[in-house]
């Protein structure tokens, strides 16, 4: 397990690495929409092509469980969130910076205790293999879901407690707990353990190792696709039961 | 060695054999489906990677608070 510096600002701990690998994320996402979606004709062209297939796939999602007119809405959130997510995703399998501190960095965060555990440093590494990013995105998306469910009608998001039978609340109050914490920890868990994996295996004399690492590497990229895609698809079906209900 | 190493291979360890049975039981499954309906297998096949995004999830999640253990992490 790598240290990562982190910064103190207001009374809060910010990690640095998280903050780069998610503006570099976010940055790569905004320059790729941008440039798939410049100069638009009719008779679509390859770059337009490429970003037409990205929305039709997206829509495909959304269409999954909304209708028609409700899934629109919510097309370039799904859209934002499958693309952050998969380039978050595949940076940490392509790119990993570590460096190696020789003394500690009181400043950075870095104490004396720390280094007596491991004394190498990441910079750089997937936003979504800590456990703070996914956390902080499915909570987003659980309050949103239930304002949302309470914005459309009061009385149908209290009704949908109770239903079918009224001792099916202890359930559904489970449920509403157990819904934010899997879909952050599904994320986290799957990035986290091939990030430690990819670093075991680096590790290791290339005779060795060098043949797994990339087997793994590979799997790593399929992997990070598939969590994508169902992270995006929990997402919608969490917002379409508090939505899509009457 | 610590009770935590112990801890952590368990955790791995039963990780691993949740996500070979889950694994076994969908993709035996999915290859029931394509012996039958051969050319369902497109749609079959998409479905089944999600159904082992959703399966894999537990699994990897035990494994990933094993490291965390094992690396002496928390705990």
């Amino acid at each position: 397990m790598d240290l990562t510096p982190k910064v103190k600002f207001l009374g809060m701990t910010f990690d640095v690495t998280l903050m780069i690998g998610s503006v570099v994320s976010a940055l790569i996402v905004m320059l790729i929409v941008f440039l798939l979606s410049r100069r638009l004709t009719v008779r679509p062209n390859g770059r337009q092509n490429v970003m037409e297939y990205i929305i039709d796939f997206i829509s495909g999602i959304t269409g999954m469980m909304l209708e028609k007119k409700e899934s629109a809405k919510y097309l370039s959130f799904a859209l934002t969130t499958f693309l952050f997510i998969l380039i978050a995703n595949l940076l940490g399998v392509i790119v990993m910076v570590t460096a190696t501190a020789h003394g500690s960095l009181p400043s950075l965060g870095i104490t004396a205790a720390d280094l007596k555990m491991t004394d190498s440093v990441s910079w750089f590494k997937s936003p979504t293999s800590d456990i703070n990013v996914t956390v902080a995105m499915a909570a987003a998306i659980f309050l949103y879901s239930h304002f949302a469910g309470i914005a459309k009608s009061p009385l149908g998001y209290l009704q949908h407690y109770v239903k079918p039978f009224w001792w099916m609340l202890p359930i559904h109050i489970i449920d509403e707990v157990s819904k934010p914490a899997t879909h952050a920890l599904r994320l986290w868990a799957n990035i986290f353990a091939g990030e430690v994996l990819i670093i075991i295996l680096r590790e290791g004399a290339f005779y060795f190792t060098g043949v797994p690492l990339f087997v793994w590497m590979a799997f790593s990229i399929f992997v990070g696709c598939i969590q994508a895609y169902i992270f995006t698809v929990l997402a919608m079906v969490y917002i379409a039961q508090k939505v899509g209900e009457e | 060695m610590s009770l935590a190493v112990l801890a952590g291979g368990i955790m791995i360890a039963f990780g691993a054999l949740a996500a070979g049975i889950g694994n076994g039981v969908l993709f035996s499954r999915y290859l029931e489906g394509i012996a039958r309906q051969p050319e369902a297998q497109g749609t079959l096949f998409g479905q089944s990677m999600i159904a082992l995004g959703l399966v894999e999830a537990l699994p990897v999640i035990s494994i990933a608070f094993g490291i965390l253990v094992l690396f002496g992490i928390i705990g």
